[in-house]
C-alpha cells in the first residue's frame, strides 16, 4: 500500500521536477528578455524614482496653487461645459453618418471587391491612428480657431474607430439568417438591411455610446489648441496664471466625464 | 490494531480509534431573512472517527446548509459546532486551523480549471504555506510529494500535469478528492458529490471516497439525495427533513415509513 | 434581436430620440455648424492638405529617437498603469473586498486618475519633474491606471466564484485565494488589456510631445509651426506606420493569448 506508494510518487516528483525545470527555463527566458527590454527603455526616457522624489515638492507647489478652486468661476464654465457637450454630439453623430457606408466597404462579407475592401481598410487605419488632439491642431491651422475644427477632429478619429468596429462586426455575423434571405431572393440591401443590421445592431450602438463618452473626454482637451469647449478655458487660465481657475476646470471636467460614463454606461444596460 | 507508518513517514494508515467524536453539532439553526426563511432546526449529532454517515433528504431539506455551516461557509444563525472538542467559531486564525482539518468536496467540483491538475491538488496545501511564499506560487518538496501521493490514492498520478479542464467530470471530482486529502484533513464534507454524474461514474467516485475513509481513518460527512447509494456506502444515515433532523441509525433501520417521513410532502419557505 | 417594447416604452423611446434631434439643431446652431459651412471650409482644407503633397522624406533623418521614445514612453506607461490599476482593481472587487468604503474609496480614486486626461497629467507631471518623456510616462501611467483599474475590478467580479469558495474551504488565506483562484482565471484578460491600451497608449503618446512631454508629437508641432507642411505629411505618415504596426502586432499576440 505505502510501499507502492512511495515508487510512483518518486517517479512522479521526478517527472515534475523535470516539468517544472523546463516550465521555470522558458519562463525565466521570457521575463529576463522583457527586463532587459524595459531597463533599456526606462533608460531611455530617464525613469528615475528619485526625480519623482525630488518633483514632490513642485508637485505640491502646483497643487497648492490650485487649491481651493475657485467657485465663483462656475458660472462662466457652464457655457464652454455645454459647448464641449455638443461638439462631441456633433463629432460622433458625423461619425456615425460616415461610417456606415464605410463600415459596408470594409467588410470581407459586404464589400463589392477585394481591392475596395483593402482600400476601405487602409483609409480606416488612416484615420484611426491620428490623435483627434493632431487633428484638431491641423485643423485649427486649416480653418481658424473655434469649435467647428473640433467637431471635425473628433469626426473624424471616431469614423475610423466606429467603422473598423461595425465591419468586424459585420464580419462576425451570423450565417444563417443572410443565407435564408439569399435563399428567398433577397436583393443585396435587403440582405444588408434585415440579415445583417439586425445582428448588429445592439453591439453597434452599445459601441456609438461608448464612442461618445470617450469623444466627450476628447473635447474636454481639444480647447488646448483652441478647438474650443473646457479645454479652452483651461489653457487661458493656466496661460493667465489663474490656476484657482484652472482647478476649477479640471473639477468641472471630472464632474462631466463622470456624468457622461454614468449615462453612457445606463443606457448601454438599458440596450444589452 | 494495524499501526502502519510509510518508510518516508507520509501517512499513518490507522491511527488508534479515539473516543472523543471528531465533530459535534449542537442545536444548530440557521434562518434566513430574519426568521422567515428555516433552513435548519435544532440539528444535534456527532460524528465518530472515521465513520461514513451519509445524510439523506430531498433537495431543499437544508442539508448543504448544515454542511456549510460545519466548516462555517455558511453562518449558523444559532447553536454550536465542535470541531474534536473545540469549538469551531469565526476568529480567523481558529477557523483557518479548522478549516485546515475540513476538507471539502462540492458538486461542481470547483476546480482551477485552467490550472494543472497538480496544481489544483497543491491548493490544499496552501493552509500550510505562508502568504509570502506562495507570492511565488511556491511549495515545499514535502508538499508536492504529498500531492502526488493523494492523486495517486485516486489513480491519477499519470494525469498531474494536465491542465484540470481536460479531464472528464468523474476524473476531476477525484482530483477534487486528493485536494481535500492533501490537507491531511480529518473529517471530509461531500456535498452532492455525485450528482452531476452518471451512476456507473458515480460508485466509482464514491468507491474512492470510502476507500480513502477507511484506509486513513478520515470521518466522512456526504450528501446525498439518492437512496440506493446511501443504502450502500453508509455507515450510519442521517435522515434530513425541512430542515430537522428525524434519523439517525444505520442503513438496515431506514424502513419505507421512515423513507416516506423523509420524502413527504413539502412545506413552504424550507430552503437547502 | 431587438426586444419588442411597449407602447409607452417606444413613446419613451421616441421622446428621447425627439430631444437628442433637437438638441442637435441647438447645437448646430450654436456652433455655427452647417453644410454651408463646411461646403465654405473645404477649400481651405483642399488648400492646406494641398500643402502635404508630396511629403517630404527628409522629416525622417532623426525621427528614430523620438519614435523609439514615443514607444517606450507608452510602454512604461502601461506597466506603471497596470502597477497601479491591478491593486486598486482588487480592492475595488465586489467579491474580493467586503468593505464598502473601501471598495468606493477605490473606484473613487480610479475614476479621478481616468478621468483627468494624459495630457492634463502630463502638464502636471511636467511641473514636477521637468520636461522629456519621463513626466509623459506617468502620466499616461496614472491616467491609463485609472482606466486598466476598473477594467480589472470587472474582470474579477466576473470570476467563477466557485474555486474561490474551495479555497477558502481549505483554509487559505485571502491573499492565497486571489493568487490561486482569481489570478489564473482573469490573466488572459490582463494580458489582453493591457496589449490593447499599450497600443491606445502609443496613438496617445504621439500627442503628449506636443506640450514637451516627449515623443514624435514634439517634431509634429515644430512642422507646423515652421509651415514645413510637406514635413508634416511625412511625419503623419510615419505615425500611420508605427500604429499599425503595432495594431497588427497586439492583435496577433491577443488572438494568440485566447487559450
Amino acid at each position: 500500500m505505502a510501499s507502492s506508494y512511495d515508487i510512483a510518487v518518486d517517479q512522479g516528483l521526478a517527472r515534475e521536477a523535470a516539468w517544472r525545470h523546463r516550465r521555470m527555463a522558458v519562463r525565466s527566458l521570457v521575463m529576463a528578455g522583457c527586463g532587459v527590454v524595459l531597463w533599456l527603455a526606462a533608460v531611455r526616457i530617464h525613469l528615475s524614482l528619485t526625480n519623482i522624489i525630488t518633483g514632490i515638492p513642485n508637485m505640491a507647489d502646483f497643487f497648492g496653487r490650485m487649491v481651493p478652486p475657485d467657485f465663483s468661476n462656475l458660472r462662466s464654465l457652464i457655457a464652454p461645459t455645454i459647448e464641449t457637450v455638443q461638439i462631441a454630439a456633433w463629432g460622433t453623430v458625423i461619425a456615425v453618418v460616415a461610417s456606415a457606408p464605410l463600415a459596408l466597404l470594409a467588410a470581407h462579407n459586404t464589400a463589392p471587391h477585394p481591392s475596395v475592401y483593402f482600400v476601405t481598410r487602409l483609409f480606416l487605419n488612416l484615420l484611426r491612428s491620428i490623435n483627434e488632439l493632431i487633428y484638431a491642431l491641423l485643423l485649427v491651422s486649416a480653418v481658424g480657431l473655434g469649435p467647428f475644427p473640433g467637431v471635425l477632429a473628433i469626426a473624424l478619429h471616431a469614423t475610423g474607430m466606429l467603422a473598423k468596429f461595425v465591419a468586424e462586426e459585420i464580419e462576425h455575423v451570423n450565417r444563417g439568417p443572410v443565407e435564408a434571405l439569399q435563399a428567398a431572393g433577397s436583393g443585396r440591401m435587403q440582405i444588408i438591411l434585415f440579415g445583417i443590421m439586425p445582428q448588429v445592431f445592439p453591439a453597434v450602438v452599445g459601441y456609438i455610446l461608448y464612442r461618445f463618452d470617450v469623444s466627450i473626454r476628447s473635447a474636454t482637451v481639444l480647447g488646448l489648441v483652441g478647438a474650443g469647449g473646457l479645454g479652452f478655458s483651461l489653457i487661458t487660465s493656466m496661460k493667465m496664471f489663474k490656476y484657482h481657475e484652472t482647478a476649477m476646470c479640471i473639477l468641472v471636467i471630472i464632474l462631466l466625464i463622470w456624468a457622461a460614463d454614468a449615462i453612457s454606461s445606463h443606457l448601454q444596460k438599458k440596450i444589452l | 490494531m494495524n499501526m502502519n507508518v510509510s518508510t518516508h513517514d507520509r501517512i499513518v494508515s490507522v491511527a488508534p480509534v479515539e473516543k472523543m467524536p471528531i465533530v459535534s453539532l449542537v442545536k444548530v439553526s440557521k434562518t434566513y431573512i430574519r426568521g422567515k426563511l428555516v433552513a435548519l432546526t435544532d440539528v444535534s449529532f456527532d460524528v465518530g472517527h472515521g465513520e461514513f454517515v451519509v445524510i439523506l433528504g430531498p433537495s431543499g431539506a437544508g442539508k448543504s446548509t448544515m454542511l456549510r455551516c460545519i466548516n462555517r461557509l455558511a453562518e449558523p444563525t444559532s447553536g454550536q459546532i465542535f470541531l474534536r472538542g473545540n469549538e469551531i467559531t469565526a476568529a480567523p486564525r481558529s477557523l483557518r486551523k479548522a478549516r485546515q482539518e475540513i476538507g471539502m468536496v462540492f458538486q461542481q467540483f470547483n476546480l482551477v480549471t485552467r490550472l494543472s491538475v497538480m496544481m489544483n491538488v497543491l491548493c490544499g496545501r496552501l493552509s500550510y504555506r505562508s502568504t509570502w511564499r506562495s507570492l511565488f506560487y511556491s511549495f515545499t518538496r514535502e508538499d508536492r510529494a504529498i500531492a502526488l501521493e493523494c492523486l495517486e490514492m485516486v489513480a491519477l498520478g499519470q494525469k498531474a500535469f494536465q491542465r484540470a479542464d481536460t479531464l472528464s467530470g468523474g476524473e476531476q471530482q477525484r482530483v477534487a478528492i486528493a485536494r481535500a486529502l492533501a490537507q491531511r484533513p480529518k473529517l471530509i464534507l461531500a456535498d452532492e458529490p455525485v450528482a452531476s454524474l452518471d451512476p456507473k461514474i458515480a460508485r466509482q467516485v464514491l468507491d474512492y471516497l470510502r476507500d480513502v475513509s477507511q484506509r486513513l481513518g478520515i470521518s466522512v460527512i456526504c450528501n446525498l439525495h439518492q437512496i440506493d447509494f446511501a443504502r450502500e456506502y453508509a455507515e450510519r444515515i442521517i435522515g434530513l427533513s425541512q430542515g430537522k433532523l428525524i434519523f439517525d441509525g444505520p442503513p438496515s433501520a431506514l424502513t419505507d415509513d421512515i423513507l416516506n417521513q423523509i420524502y413527504g410532502p413539502r412545506r413552504e419557505g424550507t430552503v437547502g | 434581436m431587438q426586444p419588442r417594447l411597449s407602447f409607452g416604452g417606444r413613446l419613451r423611446f421616441l421622446l428621447y430620440l425627439a430631444g437628442g434631434a433637437a438638441f442637435l439643431a441647438w447645437s448646430a446652431n450654436a456652433l455655427e455648424l452647417s453644410g454651408g459651412e463646411l461646403f465654405r471650409s473645404l477649400p481651405a482644407i483642399g488648400r492646406y492638405i494641398a500643402r502635404m503633397i508630396p511629403p517630404d522624406w527628409t522629416a525622417l533623418d532623426g525621427l528614430w529617437g523620438p519614435t523609439l521614445d514615443t514607444i517606450c514612453i507608452a510602454l512604461w506607461g502601461t506597466v506603471i498603469a497596470s502597477a497601479i490599476g491591478l491593486p486598486l482593481g482588487i480592492l475595488a472587487a465586489k467579491n474580493l473586498t467586503s468593505s464598502r468604503p473601501l471598495r468606493q474609496a477605490s473606484l473613487a480614486i480610479l475614476n479621478v486618475l481616468r478621468s483627468i486626461s494624459e495630457l492634463i497629467w502630463a502638464i502636471f507631471f511636467v511641473s514636477a519633474v521637468g520636461l522629456g518623456p519621463f513626466p509623459g510616462a506617468l502620466a499616461l501611467g496614472v491616467n491609463f491606471g485609472g482606466i486598466l483599474g476598473r477594467l480589472y475590478a470587472e474582470a474579477i467580479e466576473n470570476v467563477d466564484p466557485k474555486p474561490l469558495e474551495a479555497l477558502r474551504a481549505t483554509g487559505a488565506g485571502r491573499v492565497q485565494t486571489i493568487l490561486f483562484a482569481v489570478l489564473p482565471q482573469v490573466l488572459p484578460q490582463i494580458v489582453s488589456y493591457n496589449l490593447y491600451w499599450f497600443e491606445v497608449g502609443v496613438r496617445s503618446a504621439t500627442v503628449l510631445g506636443m506640450i514637451g512631454a516627449g515623443g514624435i508629437g514634439f517634431e509634429l508641432v515644430t512642422t507646423i509651426r515652421l509651415y514645413d507642411f510637406r514635413q508634416t505629411s511625412a511625419i503623419l505618415l510615419v505615425i500611420l506606420g508605427l500604429v499599425t504596426l503595432i495594431d497588427q502586432a497586439s492583435a496577433l499576440l491577443r488572438s494568440s493569448i485566447v487559450k
